[in-house]
């Protein structure tokens, strides 16, 4: 079947009559939202399933306000399709009269089928049962899909199931499989009664029978319990795959925290190291002295002028006052009339210790005990203590030129700065080797500082990756060792409940054997030998119905990842797996996406959405095989997740497969940022397709009022 | 014994009022070490920190300013032996410095040493001479930092402006 056309009249922001002409392959209808996308599937979805009820709200604003009170005017949807060469019209349709100003009254709903023959001749036939002739009810159910969430139609047990059933050849074997259970039923029976006649047998009958009965009630609890283990387990591991890329996150963001704690104290221990109080070094290190080599110049020079003008003054007078002149003519003899050095020079400790050391430091000879040398510096030595000690009693008996002494302690002060002078020439040194100290450390806490940057731009994408914050992901990591522990249990329980239902299978074979051992003894071999055929028949049934029912099965998950690896070229390449579980009472059909024969629980939204698709043109698919007709699909925005170019990869691929489709979406369209209009973009060029429109509303028009609202249909 | 340097240790320097507010912005006298010291803008962990770098900067640029005698003097009570915190763990003792800033005196001051050791001068006169060297210097060094903060009054943010400074030596 093939829709040729869909035209919408009245029907909300559709005013008057719109026409989509489609085509056979892929027709694409792009909108923006709001403009009338989501309208058109809905006025289709009402054509196939719509009912008489709250049909004003259905009314188009715009055509309401432009009919005069009193008057009426229809709202229609109606549907030309063609098949097996045949073309069929089906209308629903209901008049609207309107009876105030924006108030209306419904009446005459309807919904009218016409055929045409190959001659062209039309007949007027009852709508409903030409829909359900043309598209029927199943189909119909999985042929319109609603935005991404809708498309996953397989979450409840039995959609699949029916779907199967509908398609698969296995229904074909109910009815007979259900004649063989009827049939083998009542041979038991016979069998059992004539059994029974025996009044022996009948005890030891009874008595088995109750025994079976036990064993089965048993059995069945085992498999109920089997079964919702069964449950629990893939729950668990659902839980702990959706943990395990946190719990990934997590061990990533504990190595990335020991890391960055790492650099931090590396850099907070390099600045520890840098000392930037040069302040304070100025006064600690003396570096303020570091140009003070002239003035300390500048003071020797003034004090060694001072005492030798002092010690000359002292000569003069000493020479005048005529004190002593032998003495001090003798040494000033030795001394080549030169002016004699302060007692005090070389100063006290320095001839201690050049006495002690046995050398005379200043003309750097020997000077042992005994030697003229020796006892030369002792007796100056002596000479400077008696100075010390005789001033007193000097000044007491002879009258002083000086009579205060500063120049000892001065020339003292000048001598031991004397020995600075090299330090306060390193400190120029000193201050740059500290600057080349601490800016290589900068450099390093630089380096170290954009290490760290990458480390926490790092961590920010763990954290940002993750739906769940910092100390959130602590909290996954212990459910995730609780849930493994969980699933330990589960497991070991599982093996148990197996171990158990096994043994209560073998107890009920043996007891089942007792009983058609008596059966074989004592009932009629004839009606035994009925009922061992009627039993094989049964069997054969149910086997072929099942053998059908995966063969199907087989050929949906071999279409549907066919579709799939199409859909998600270059990405996840996992496995559609579909699963038949055997429940208590009835038969279950999962479908799951795999990875390496693991469960892949928690995929996004994007590769649910193409799982789903791909399943649905592999039912579209086989629908074609086993019913050999065609039936078309209607997404309403069903790639919303997938982003414009894997949309238009998408569209490319669906425009290969056959029946037809209208895909409405709202990519590909162009809204300019200061005159708001919209257009198309060029990238659709390139999109493969067999018809596209552009649904849009006619501008202007005001968002707040209906009246204004009517969307137009541009076949481009 | 006579010792100028024991006496003139003893001593109190003054400073102009003038450049009061210098010492109540650069120097700490409330608590606060290292960065937040900065942070605060104040450099020196102590009056006679700012003293002693004033006298010496003064001194390297040859900045003799005897304190007008219109302006009325201050100081900070605290003798020059006292200078330089010799329990500090952290901090260093300023014996040192007190014996070069007092060699500079000695090479700047003019003292007529003769006549002080004939006793012709009173040593409480060459203090006071020596003493006034040293207010000299230092005020023309604190008005060379005044002069630098009027220019840019940013520029002792740096921790480095005071040392440079000094290692630059004629800033004038």
């Amino acid at each position: 079947m093939i829709i040729r056309k869909i035209q919408i009249d009245n029907y909300l922001c559709y005013y008057d009559t719109n026409s989509f002409v489609l085509s056979e392959g892929l027709n694409i209808i792009l909108g923006e939202n709001g403009e009338g996308k989501t309208k058109f599937f809905e006025a289709v979805d009402w054509l196939f399933n719509g009912e008489n009820e709250d049909l004003e709200l259905l009314v188009s604003a715009k055509k309401l306000s432009e009919t005069e009170i009193g008057e009426s005017f229809r709202v229609r949807v109606s549907m030309t399709v063609e098949q097996y060469g045949d073309i069929k019209i089906i209308t629903r349709s209901f008049v609207a009269k309107k009876e105030k100003e924006n108030q209306c009254s419904t009446s005459s709903f309807m919904i009218e089928g016409i055929e045409e023959n190959s001659l062209g001749e039309r007949s007027q036939v009852d709508g409903t049962t030409l829909l359900d002739r043309v598209f029927p009810f199943q189909i119909r159910k999985y042929s319109m899909f609603k935005g991404e969430a809708d498309l996953n139609i397989f979450e409840s047990d039995n959609a699949l199931v029916n779907l199967i059933n509908l398609f698969s050849e296995a229904k074909h074997y109910d009815k007979y499989s259900e004649k063989g259970a009827f049939l083998r039923e009542k041979a038991e029976k016979a069998v059992e009664d004539s059994a029974k006649l025996d009044r022996k047998n009948a005890n030891l009958y009874k008595k088995l029978e109750g025994e079976i009965s036990l064993l089965e009630k048993e059995k069945a609890k085992f498999e109920v319990h089997l079964n919702s283990t069964d449950d629990e387990i893939r729950k668990i591991e659902g839980n702990l795959q959706l943990a395990e890329s946190h719990v990934k996150n997590a061990d990533a963001l504990e190595t990335l925290n020991k890391r960055i704690k790492e650099i931090e104290e590396k850099i907070s221990f390099l600045n520890g190291r840098i000392d930037e109080n040069y302040t304070t070094s100025l006064f600690d290190e003396n570096w303020i002295l570091v140009n003070f080599e002239p003035y300390h110049k500048e003071f020797a020079e003034k004090v060694s002028e001072h005492s030798k003008k002092r010690r000359e003054l002292q000569s003069e007078f000493d020479k005048e006052k005529g004190i002593k002149l032998g003495e001090k003519k003798a040494k000033a003899d030795l001394l080549n009339n030169a002016v004699p050095l302060p007692t005090g020079v070389p100063s006290k400790a320095h001839m201690e210790e050049m006495l002690n050391d046995q050398i005379c430091k200043v003309c750097n000879r020997e000077a042992k005990k005994g030697s003229d040398a020796y006892e030369f510096m002792m007796e100056r030595l002596k000479t400077y203590l008696e100075s010390q000690v005789a001033n007193e009693t000097d000044d007491e008996e002879y009258e002083q030129l000086f009579k205060l002494d500063y120049t000892n302690r001065l020339e003292n002060l000048s001598i031991s700065h004397e020995d600075n002078l090299k330090n306060l020439r390193s400190i120029r040194t000193n201050i740059k080797e500290l600057f080349e100290f601490n800016n290589d450390r900068k450099k390093e806490i630089e380096e170290l500082n954009e290490q760290l940057e990458k480390e926490k731009s790092e961590r920010e994408r763990i954290l940002g990756n993750s739906s769940v914050a910092e100390e959130k992901l602590i909290d996954v990591l212990k459910n995730y060792n609780a849930w493994q522990d969980d699933l330990k249990n589960r497991n070991r329980e599982q093996l148990r409940y197996t171990s158990e239902y096994e043994k209560l299978e073998a107890q009920l074979k043996i007891k089942k054997e007792e009983k058609d051992k008596i059966d074989t003894d004592s009932a009629n071999s004839f009606l035994i030998k009925t009922r061992n055929i009627l039993r094989d028949i049964e069997t054969i049934f149910l086997d072929t119905k099942e053998k059908k029912f995966d063969e199907f099965i087989e050929k949906l998950q071999s279409k549907s990842n066919h579709f799939f690896k199409k859909i998600n070229i270059d990405a996840f390449t996992g496995t559609i797996v579909f699963t038949r579980r055997n429940k208590i009472s009835r038969t279950i059909v999962e479908v799951e996406l795999q990875e390496d024969g693991r469960v892949f629980y928690k995929p996004n939204q994007s590769l649910l959405t193409s799982m789903h698709i791909s399943i649905l043109f592999a039912i579209s698919e086989l629908a074609t095989e086993t019913k050999e007709e065609n039936f078309p699909m209607i997404f309403d925005a069903p790639t919303s997740s997938f982003g414009e170019n894997k949309t238009a990869q998408f569209l490319n691929l669906i425009f290969e497969t056959e029946n037809q489709k209208i895909l409405l979406i709202k990519d590909f369209l162009n809204n300019d940022k200061t005159t708001k209009a919209l257009s198309i973009k060029n990238e659709f060029e390139n999109v493969r397709r067999d018809k596209a429109f552009w649904v849009k509303l006619e501008r202007p028009f005001d968002p707040n009022n209906l009246k204004t609202i009517n969307t137009q249909v541009i076949t481009l | 014994m006579n010792n100028l340097f024991e006496k003139w240790k003893t001593k109190i320097p003054k400073y102009s009022e003038v450049h009061k507010d210098l010492f109540a912005s650069l120097s700490q006298k409330f608590g606060a070490e290292g960065e937040k010291k900065i942070n605060f803008g104040k450099h020196f962990s102590t009056n006679y920190e700012l003293y002693t770098y004033a006298f010496f900067l003064g001194l390297y640029n040859d900045e003799y300013s005897p304190i007008p005698d219109n302006e009325k003097k201050t100081d900070f009570s605290h003798h020059i032996q006292h200078w330089g915190s010799k329990s500090s763990a952290i901090r260093k003792d300023f014996t040192n410095l007190q014996e070069n800033m007092f060699i500079a005196l000695i090479a700047k001051t003019d003292i007529n040493l003769i006549d002080l050791e004939k006793g012709e001068l009173d040593e409480d006169q060459a203090i006071k001479l020596i003493l006034k060297t040293m207010e000299s210097y230092t005020n023309g060094g604190l008005i060379l930092i005044k002069e630098k903060l009027e220019e840019n009054p940013n520029y002792f943010l740096q921790p480095t402006s005071f040392l440079n400074l000094i290692l630059e030596e004629n800033v004038a």
